[in-house]
């Protein structure tokens, strides 16, 4: 069992509005054709964490549950909401007629948009426009003996769930799937922030996506991507680890797939992993039972 | 010789103007935490030309050559000259003290989060000397649609015919040989990915992790470099047996995932480039530009 500093995390309310699906017309895959996309922004009342990444007709970074957004700068990715909020926080809707129902903070996609997961009777009754405030904490976890260790966008409660144990002096974590470095596409290099942004485990190459086999990543799958480092940004570092949580699905568009966000990292040999096909945040946060 | 359609080509003007240098607001935060200062991107540059080396530059933050240039107008008509400019262009002064000088487009830079996109342009020192911030500047031009004829399967993006031409293009059992300086796996390929076009934003080879620094240290700007399993055509990103050929645009850098600037040139799905390591593949010999002496 780790320990941790969370007794000196600060809690903080930051609030976004779920926001409507946005579409601009056709957009070029990787192989030239074209694609009318969905599955970004707005209340997907059929896709939850802990579904599949792949699989959805049209979808492209179809994003699970509900999608909100930080409304207090022009730029999403500059609010509070996207700098704070950490995967497993609690969200409660504070206007309309789902008022007072209660869900988890699942991800960040960067460029705008934030998602939470609420159950099914609560998404019933939300409306584009409706109020969500997020308990922010974990800006500033640090795990005892692993303060080198970056913490990005992880709660309390998500870290401790993940199964750690340490083993020589290392951060034992479970994951499905270990992802070469050279498949992180989009995301990679923007900007020096980690906190708002997420990268792509790149979809595109038929070839790697049999060889690696991608298709069974899900949304909500806890990954190890190998050679990249987390720190202040995203990018390649011979030896170093990452681990992270899927936040959004597959895409036809090159370079893109399913995003990534970090929330542990290492370049100096911190951080093993061990296969559990079980590492999903869906379990962990208790939005689905187990199978 | 490599049959092209050069002769149905379009040439076309595009104006622009040299932009200012574009530093950060604040500190810039490298991949080590540490805080820093970066110069050397857009506006004019006098002692950087290429032929000149990428690394060396102290607290130079993807430098580019010469002098930058961006399109003026609305998105549109700026989006025309980040395109439609090709590698090999000449460009021509067209108002303040260095009016009617000529010049030559030496890679397109282009940033894909909300960032600036210059144009790379080389001119001769005594141009240089006389060139300001704000001179507006036309481009003639010419590579756009741009074909291998014989090969279907290669894109060529943001080529001149005239670079195309001096490019030392072999062929090979069906394949082009392309004589770069370099080849870079595509673990070493950071920004870039997934961005679209490929004519206005450029590649970067990461620059952070000491086995990367090594694979990259010696090369200059205006090289030719081969980059293996990435595919250009109709957005970016990894593909086995895919090849990107581009030319090296802009410096080294200190931030995650950021590095030496590669603007595509030529890009092919299933190997149908292959790679001649040749130490003189660079823009100063190719286009006969001079300078960069150090």
């Amino acid at each position: 069992m780790i320990e941790t500093n969370k007794d000196r995390l600060l809690t903080i309310a930051v609030q976004g509005e779920i926001v409507s699906p946005a579409s601009a017309g056709y957009r070029v895959q990787w192989d030239g054709q074209s694609k009318m996309a969905l599955g970004m922004g707005g209340i997907k009342y059929n896709l939850k964490v802990g579904d599949p990444c792949f699989g959805w007709a049209s979808g492209d970074h179809v994003e699970p549950g509900v999608t909100i957004r930080g409304k207090e700068k022009a730029d999403p990715s500059e609010c509070a909401l996207a700098m704070l909020a950490c995967i497993g926080n609690e969200a409660v809707v504070v206007s309309g007629d789902a008022k007072g129902e209660r869900g988890a903070f699942t991800g960040r996609h960067a460029g705008a948009d934030d998602m939470v997961w609420f159950p099914d009777d609560a998404l019933e009754k939300l409306a584009i426009g409706d109020k969500v405030q997020v308990r922010a904490v974990g800006v500033g976890l640090k795990i005892k003996g692993f303060e080198d260790v970056r913490v990005n966008k992880c709660s309390p409660r998500l870290l401790e769930s993940l199964g750690i144990e340490v083993e020589g002096g290392k951060l034992v974590v479970p994951v499905v799937k270990e992802i070469p470095g050279f498949l992180m596409g989009s995301g990679i290099g923007w900007s020096t922030v980690l906190e708002p942004v997420d990268y792509d485990i790149q979809t595109t190459d038929p070839k790697a996506i049999k060889k690696y086999g991608l298709e069974t990543l899900r949304l909500g799958d806890i990954v190890c991507l190998r050679d990249q480092l987390c720190t202040s940004g995203r990018g390649y570092y011979k030896g170093a680890v990452t681990i992270g949580v899927v936040v959004h699905g597959a895409s036809d568009y090159s370079g893109h797939g399913p995003g990534v966000n970090p929330i542990l990292s290492t370049k100096d040999e911190r951080i093993a992993t061990r296969i559990d096909q079980g590492a999903n945040i869906a379990y962990y946060l208790g939005l689905r039972k187990r199978p | 010789m490599v049959k092209t359609n050069r002769d149905s080509l379009l040439e076309v003007a595009l104006i622009g103007e040299i932009t200012h240098s574009a530093v950060a607001p604040s500190y810039t935060t490298g991949w080590d935490q540490r805080p820093r200062i970066g110069l050397g991107q857009g506006g004019i540059v006098y002692n950087v030309k290429v032929g000149d080396p990428c690394f060396g530059w102290e607290m130079g933050e993807k430098v580019e050559p010469g002098a930058s240039a961006d399109g003026v107008g609305d998105e549109r008509e700026k989006g025309a000259f980040r395109n439609l400019s090709c590698v090999g262009n000449r460009i021509k002064v067209v108002g303040g003290e260095a009016k009617g000088e000529w010049g030559t487009v030496v890679g397109k830079v282009g940033y894909i989060h909300g960032g600036g996109h210059h144009v790379v342009t080389h001119f001769d020192d005594e141009t240089l000397e006389k060139l300001a911030i704000g001179d507006k500047a036309q481009i003639k031009a010419h590579g756009t649609g741009l074909r291998l004829i014989d090969y279907p399967n290669v894109r060529v993006i943001s080529c001149s015919p005239r670079l195309v031409e001096a490019m030392g293009l072999k062929e090979k059992a069906n394949k082009i040989v392309v004589p770069v300086t370099k080849v870079v796996p595509a673990i070493y390929v950071g920004q870039g990915h997934g961005g679209s076009p490929a004519e206005a934003n450029n590649w970067e080879i990461q620059t952070q992790s000491p086995d990367a620094i090594a694979h990259v240290k010696g090369l200059r700007f205006g090289d030719i470099v081969m980059l293996d399993d990435i595919l250009s055509a109709w957005g970016r990103g990894y593909f086995e047996d895919a090849v990107t050929v581009g030319v090296v645009s802009c410096g080294p850098s200190d931030s995650l995932g950021q590095g030496i600037g590669v603007t595509t040139l030529l890009t092919c799905r299933e190997g149908e480039i292959i790679a001649k390591v040749d130490p003189e593949a660079n823009l100063k010999s190719l286009l006969g530009l001079g300078g960069g002496d150090r």
